[in-house]
């Protein structure tokens, strides 16, 4: 039972909470741009490597470089949509998403040049784990994944339900022509989103590097499982994807787990096609998503 | 001088010009109605003077200023309201935020313009926290109209309110409208419902392939023999 909590359970749950920084931008991006944004992993990869300048470079410890990559990265994709995706908006959709491709291979080349190619890490050596009540073993970089994720989905939650710019951006999400003529600043609403999903992002990011190493396709081979996220949540739907991030992490992990007799019921090197399936029976047979949300 | 003054609009969407030379003046205050057949560019030109159509020639002026194409938030801040008809809600907010989207652009309390709005329409108070997409077309109605009201407009545009609605509800809505007018706001109504709308008309345009057939007081189009004919099904 405590082997189930200590490694499976409680990575699922920090890998979910991964899938869901990530998701949530992803969703809520489609949800008032029309546009899956491929670019999205590599935001994540982007954050990581900016903190880790902060953590290698100024020495500063990583959960105190985390607020700087969220700011920096969510200001760089403000550029970005400005630069690459706003130019686009009155074509047809396709235009952004092949666009976004590109912005995707640019971060990683830039990534690559920047920072190098090598496999690195914040943290150099072995990080023992906290054991509380005697057994349960919880890594310190887990228990902060965890506890700040909910700290960002509460704000998120807040911003989205009390603010008058949260709520531009649900109403954009559901009908941005009826948003326009209304009188809402939609090009606010925009720039808003972009900061949001692309802090949110860096957040995952930098939580991905914590929890394994740091590579320049880290972002980039989340990005499926992140998709899955969002159309498991139903695109479009903020909530939807924090519970799709978490559903595709937990059954990623759990999906390893000795289920029937000593071996794991599917092997490791499957985990991806995980995610897989699950979008693609959710797009057979509940497009919609659990959440109800737009149809692609 | 007049509130609104559109002066020979030619433009349309994509290639095609729907409206072609179309001028109205609209005065303050007044209940302005566009009539017209199928086709004839009733809810074009509405959505012209709201700067949501491609205008290849022509000039909108409101309340003294150029507004031709200008940006619907410039438009919302200097008292022009639209309420398109068709998906005229966000389903997805609740009632009270619907409304407060309409007031977007003001900093402060919205407390007092909500009260005003649940002044006009009694039921929205009671379902002020259900989503909007829940509601009956006639209540969907009343939010599209609240939202448009938050701002206090002077020129609150309507494109066929009562589309869809019951007889019942369409009259409860036409009392509404006329209500608002009562407050000093100007009204420009695209009806279906031509004789109806046209009798509480001071001002009414009979449309005829992208401009402007016939205009006259309310009364005198209704009886007018030749609108009577073509327009009104005799």
């Amino acid at each position: 039972m405590l082997e189930f909590v200590n490694f499976y359970l409680i990575p699922g749950l920090v890998l979910g909470s991964i899938y869901a920084l990530g998701a949530i931008g992803v969703t809520m991006l489609f949800g008032i741009l029309r546009f899956a944004h491929f670019a999205h992993g590599d935001l994540m990869s982007l954050g990581a490597y900016v903190a880790l300048s902060f953590v290698a470079g100024i020495g500063f410890p990583t959960i105190l470089a985390l607020p700087f990559a969220m700011v920096i990265v969510a200001l760089a994709s403000v550029g970005i949509d400005r630069a690459f995706y706003r130019p686009f908006r009155k074509g047809p959709t396709i235009i952004v998403v092949i666009a976004s491709f590109g912005v995707a291979l640019m971060i990683r080349s830039l990534i690559q040049l920047f920072w190098g190619v090598e496999i690195t890490s914040y943290v150099q050596g072995i990080q023992r784990p906290l054991v509380l009540f005697d057994s349960l073993r919880i890594a310190e970089r887990h228990l902060w994944i965890i506890a700040l994720t909910c700290v960002f989905v509460v704000a998120m939650h807040l911003f989205l339900t009390r603010s008058r710019l949260g709520k531009g951006m649900r109403a954009m999400s559901d009908d941005a022509d009826l948003a326009r003529v209304t009188g809402i600043n939609t090009r606010a609403v925009i720039a808003w989103t972009w900061l949001i999903g692309g802090g949110m992002a860096a957040a995952g990011g930098v939580f991905l590097a914590m929890d394994t190493q740091l590579n320049p396709s880290i972002g980039w081979n989340a990005i499926l499982p992140i998709f899955a996220a969002a159309v498991l949540g139903g695109i479009g739907k903020p909530y939807g994807a924090i519970v799709g991030g978490l559903v595709i992490g937990l059954a990623e992990e759990l999906s390893n787990y000795p289920w029937f007799g000593f071996d794991p019921l599917l092997s490791p090197g499957y985990k991806s096609g995980v995610a897989f399936g699950i979008m693609v029976l959710m797009l057979i047979f509940r497009p919609s998503g659990l959440f109800r949300g737009r149809v692609l | 001088m007049s509130l609104l003054e559109a002066r020979d609009l030619t433009g349309g969407y994509g290639g095609m010009d729907i409206l072609k030379g179309l001028s109205m003046t609209i005065e303050a205050g007044a209940v302005t109605v566009i009539i017209g057949a199928n086709g004839a560019g009733k809810s074009t030109a509405m959505k012209a003077l709201f700067g949501l159509v491609r205008l290849n020639q022509g000039s909108v002026h409101f309340d003294g200023a150029d507004i031709t194409g200008a940006e619907p938030e410039t438009l919302v801040r200097r008292g022009m309201a639209y309420v398109p008809q068709e998906r005229n809600v966000f389903p997805n907010l609740t009632v009270e935020e619907n409304l407060e989207m309409g007031a977007y652009t003001i900093n402060g309390d919205l407390r007092p313009r909500l009260a005003r709005v649940y002044d006009l329409f009694a039921i929205l108070k009671e379902k002020r926290r259900q989503p909007a997409g829940e509601l009956s077309g006639g209540q969907r109605q009343m939010v599209a109209v609240g939202r448009a009201m938050m701002m206090d407009p002077k020129l609150l545009m309507l494109d066929e309110p009562t589309a869809g609605l019951s007889p019942r509800v369409m009259d409860e809505m036409f009392d509404s409208v006329l209500a608002i007018n009562d407050l000093g706001v100007g009204i420009l109504m695209v009806e279906q419902n031509a004789r109806q709308a046209l009798a509480v008309a001071d001002k009414g345009y009979v449309l005829a392939s992208g401009s402007v057939r016939f205009e006259d007081s309310g009364a005198a189009l209704l009886a007018n023999p030749e609108v009577s004919e073509s327009f009104l099904g005799g």
